[in-house]
């Protein structure tokens, strides 16, 4: 991870247990995590994989965009998680806590583990 | 009655008897030895969840130098020798079949519904579906190659025996790349264990790519689900997102 990215959160780097990946080995550390709060600018219910987009302010007040994406949509509306997930669970606005595994090149964007909102309900917990 | 009262009431009476001729199809047990319908979810053993969601076993099988060689050429995006990808050759990423075992691996539910003489698989995935006869009939062999294969299906007590072959050799037969040939068969015992799931025992036999045969089994717990819709070219929108990470600057 850059260090540049690396000051711009506050970032919890830890021992994750091995998990299944889920992408391939060249794009996301499954042996660590990170964790940044922010407002979503954009949320994407759709197929194969839900996407999340937050700002996340940085150090010195500097705006960093997020990216992160969870399992399939189908998966999050069946399974017995944390909540029943639906198409407008986020929204642009609201404030989160993401939880991941964070990609290996130090992009801001992370394999999502664990969100909880603004009110700390768990809305996944993954890790 | 007004106009519209009866006609909403002369389409649910349709509806009934449309239904009532549905529920007519259904079999007698006579004709199928076990009942293995509904949405079934893939369950994991302890320990084996790490690999899993790529392959069949925690090792690879003993491949042949024809097996091996394709192996190594090959570049999975999956396991440890995952790569992103706009470099994989899998050609599930270009929204072709993954194929007859691979099917099983692919994390999303699959639906049984028995018919006379016939057990239909519908697979979330893309929307694949088996169809396995089960009516005496012999494997086809006048059909070209083919991704899912062609499944002849007979019952041994409470086990449905499965029986594919008339396979392309396009497809790997997981999803880290182990190869297989146009001589794959691929014999499948469905029956539900004594913790009520389902189980399916696999054997593949390859002798132009596996040493010998390649055995493993897979577990499958009853959902109250259905089958949603999960189209593959949707899955521009995650690479996408991949390629806006791959491309990431930090200069």
């Amino acid at each position: 991870m850059s260090s540049k990215v690396g000051l711009l959160f506050a970032a919890a780097v830890l021992a994750a247990a091995p998990v299944a990946a889920h992408h391939g080995a060249g794009v996301f550390e499954p042996e660590k995590k990170v964790t940044v709060e922010g407002t979503v600018t954009d949320f994407q219910f759709v197929n194969p994989h839900v996407l999340v987009y937050m700002t996340v302010k940085g150090d010195g007040g500097k705006d960093v965009q997020w990216g992160g994406e969870l399992t399939s949509p189908n998966r999050l509306a069946r399974d017995a998680r944390a909540v029943k997930w639906h198409k407008e669970i986020l929204k642009p606005g609201d404030r989160i806590t993401i939880t991941g595994h964070p990609a290996r090149n130090g992009a801001p964007m992370m394999d999502i583990l664990k969100i909880v909102d603004a009110q700390g309900t768990v809305l996944i917990d993954d890790e | 009655m007004n106009r519209e009262h009866f006609a909403a009431a002369a389409a649910a009476c349709a509806l009934a008897v449309w239904a009532s001729a549905a529920t007519a199809q259904i079999p007698t047990e006579g004709e199928h030895n076990a009942d293995l319908s509904g949405v079934w979810t893939n369950v994991n053993l302890p320990g084996t969840a790490e690999w899993a969601i790529y392959t069949f076993s925690k090792d690879l099988p003993e491949m042949t130098a024809w097996g091996r060689a394709r192996f190594d050429a090959s570049k999975p995006q999956r396991g440890p020798r995952g790569v992103p990808v706009a470099e994989t050759d899998d050609l599930v990423y270009k929204c072709y079949p993954p194929g007859t075992p691979r099917i099983y691996i692919h994390p999303f539910p699959m639906e049984i519904i028995q018919l006379p003489g016939r057990v239909l698989m519908i697979f979330e995935y893309d929307h694949l579906v088996r169809q396995i006869y089960t009516d005496g009939r012999e494997h086809r062999t006048d059909l070209p190659a083919s991704w899912m294969g062609d499944s002849i299906g007979h019952w041994e007590g409470k086990t449905l025996v499965i029986e594919t072959n008339n396979f392309n050799d396009k497809t790997w037969i997981d999803r880290i790349a182990v190869p297989h040939s146009e001589e794959m068969k691929l014999t499948e015992r469905l029956y539900l264990n004594d913790q009520g799931q389902l189980q399916v025992d696999m054997r593949v036999d390859d002798p132009v790519a596996l040493a010998k045969p390649w055995e493993f089994s897979r577990y499958y717990r009853k959902t109250d689900w259905t089958i949603e819709e999960l189209v593959c070219e949707d899955n521009a929108t995650y690479e996408e997102f991949e390629n806006q990470l791959l491309e990431f600057d930090d200069e």
